[in-house]
């Protein structure tokens, strides 16, 4: 089980770009929206046996022709400011039927990664994924933003349409990141590499439904575009989003019209900085939550 | 590709070219045990080796089957008359990767084993009455080759659907001609309704290829006896049951039933049979 290259290019300080499946494919559908915009060249892949089951099989004329893995692939784009490595992972490698990686193969795959960003000697790692947030669907997402070291902090600050964990109401700066987005951050600051994870807000009553999030997946390329000084043209995520807003508006007015009254009123609130004296109380939010968290479990048991 | 190793060999087999049969515990008409325990039984298999449970099961308690506890367990046995090697085991709930690759470890460094044989059983929905047939997935043009004097449909045309996964058998395929070992897996359709039962019919279908192709000279007598008593008690499900028979016969004439319907068979069958018929 190793690394597999097809090619090894001399890379000029390149920063590493990672992403896996996960709530709303909002870092996924970022990393490869990006990596698509570019042109980028594949690199090479992380053998995939040991990580994951087969996910096709093509048996032809009773002869079995080809089984498929999940993949986990390197790719590369030279650029002027310095050069780029996407990963991109098809699955996340799980271990006793959890959604999202953990224990030893994630651990494992973490450092490989890592082992590739070192190779190729990237000076950086930006992660991406999801933040449930309390937000409506209408209104812009901002991006979370994790960083490994403190030195990152006032980088991240001067960041647009981002928030540190200590800018969320009731966090105290504190949090978990689930998955191999955290602890790529974690193995990245245990070989002394800086990494930040950067985290689209999605609205708390999409995060089951099997919808991507393209508008958080723009706000996180507007700001990953920001760290890596690329501008590149992004309606082809406006364009996606387009077709998901309409589901989403669907899905939206089947959740009870008093509950969805109180949803209504996050149009002009935020959850992380509400304004003083708000429009939602702290006690409404909790209650809101409630709601829509009782709504989702119904639902879940109906299907 | 790297290889795990967690197998315990209580007694080297005396194999020098040898043939390996693998059935899975939990399949349907529970077609993998009945006729990996009938070959054991007819064959004398003896246990020489077994995988150890605690990489690949949960290990949270156990399972509780038919009033007793039960423990997943792998183990290998050898007719050494036959150069036969039966391995019957539960399936992996994880690291499937190194599972199978035990499997095909045992199979070379303690086996010799020249070819493989991976059975499996698919829900079908025909009706009980309708012959089954033999479907054979092999890892090799050769191998397909090999089967072609065999009553075995070989031409099988499939690919994973959407929502789906391959099987443990396809993995176990794909690994072996890895290995250049050559291998197949058969299928023989379970009608839905004896799926949770068991098919006496459908193993006497997979026994009767791997008596032929093995050369075992097996005698079918109690099977036979088995599938005239599995044949009297459905057609005593039909006469009592009208709805049943309605159901059947529908089947027979190729008519699909719906969903409740299906549901309805299902139980009045498993009812009765289990009722002792």
């Amino acid at each position: 089980m190793g690394i597999r290259l097809c090619q090894e290019p001399q890379l000029e300080n390149p920063i590493l770009v990672a992403s896996w499946p996960g709530i709303g494919n909002i870092g996924i559908i970022a990393v490869d929206t990006l990596k698509g915009i570019l042109g980028a060249e594949e690199l090479g892949e992380i053998e995939p046996w040991e990580f994951f089951y087969p996910k096709r099989v093509l048996i032809r004329k009773g002869v079995l022709e080809s089984l498929e893995f999940p993949t986990s692939k390197f790719y590369f784009k030279r650029m002027r400011g310095g050069d780029i490595v996407f990963f991109i992972g098809e699955e996340q490698p799980t271990e006793g039927g959890r959604i999202y990686a953990e224990g030893k193969k994630a651990y494992h795959m973490a450092n490989l990664v890592l082992d590739v960003a070192e190779r190729f000697q990237c000076r950086r790692i930006y992660t991406s994924g999801a933040a449930v947030a309390l937000i409506h669907h209408a209104t812009k997402p901002r991006v979370w933003a994790v960083p490994n070291s403190e030195s990152l902090i006032p980088e991240i600050e001067g960041y647009g349409n981002t928030v540190l964990m200590s800018d969320l109401e009731g966090r105290g700066g504190h949090g978990n990141i689930t998955g191999l987005n955290g602890l790529l951050l974690g193995v990245a600051k245990k070989r002394g590499v800086e990494a930040i994870c950067l985290m689209g807000e999605i609205p708390v009553y999409l995060q089951g439904l099997p919808l991507s999030y393209p508008k958080a997946s723009k706000s996180v390329l507007e700001v990953l575009g920001h760290g890596l000084k690329v501008e590149a043209n992004l309606n082809t995520l406006d364009e996606l989003d387009q077709k998901v807003q309409q589901r989403i508006e669907e899905f939206y007015q089947q959740i009870p019209l008093e509950i969805r009254g109180q949803l209504d009123r996050l149009k002009q609130a935020s959850y992380a900085q509400p304004v003083e004296p708000g429009p939602i109380t702290e006690d409404e939010e909790k209650r809101i939550l409630e709601d829509v968290e009782n709504f989702l479990k119904k639902r879940r048991e109906g299907s | 590709m790297s290889r795990g190793y967690s197998v315990t060999v209580h007694q080297e087999p005396d194999l020098r070219q040898s043939s390996l049969v693998l059935g899975w515990s939990e399949d349907a008409g529970d077609l993998g045990r009945k006729v990996t325990d009938y070959m054991n039984l007819k064959l004398k298999g003896k246990e020489f080796a077994e995988i150890e449970p605690e990489t690949f099961f949960p290990m949270g308690g156990v399972a509780i089957k038919d009033n007793v506890a039960r423990f997943p367990e792998s183990k290998f046995y050898a007719c050494p008359d036959h150069e036969l090697v039966v391995f019957q085991t539960d399936s992996p709930s994880a690291e499937w990767y190194e599972f199978l690759n035990s499997v095909l470890d045992v199979a070379e460094r303690h086996c010799r084993v020249r070819e493989l044989y991976a059975l499996g059983a698919m829900i079908s929905f025909s009706a009980h009455t309708t012959p089954r047939q033999l479907l054979g997935i092999v890892n090799s043009v050769e191998m397909k080759e090999t089967l072609s004097q065999y009553d075995l449909n070989r031409d099988v045309d499939y690919q994973t659907q959407p929502g789906e996964r391959p099987t443990l058998n396809s993995f176990l395929l794909w690994l072996a001609r890895d290995r250049n070992i050559p291998a197949v897996s058969l299928w023989v359709p379970i009608p839905f309704y004896l799926a949770a039962m068991e098919d006496a019919q459908a193993q006497k279908r997979m026994l009767s290829f791997l008596n032929e192709r093995l050369r075992l000279k097996i005698d079918f007598y109690d099977l036979d006896q088995e599938i005239k008593k599995q044949n009297e008690q459905l057609a005593r499900a039909r006469s009592r049951f009208p709805q049943v028979d309605d159901y059947i016969n529908r089947l027979e004439s190729n008519v699909m039933l719906s969903e409740e319907e299906n549901g309805e068979l299902i139980k009045k069958i498993e009812d009765f049979l289990r009722e002792g018929g």
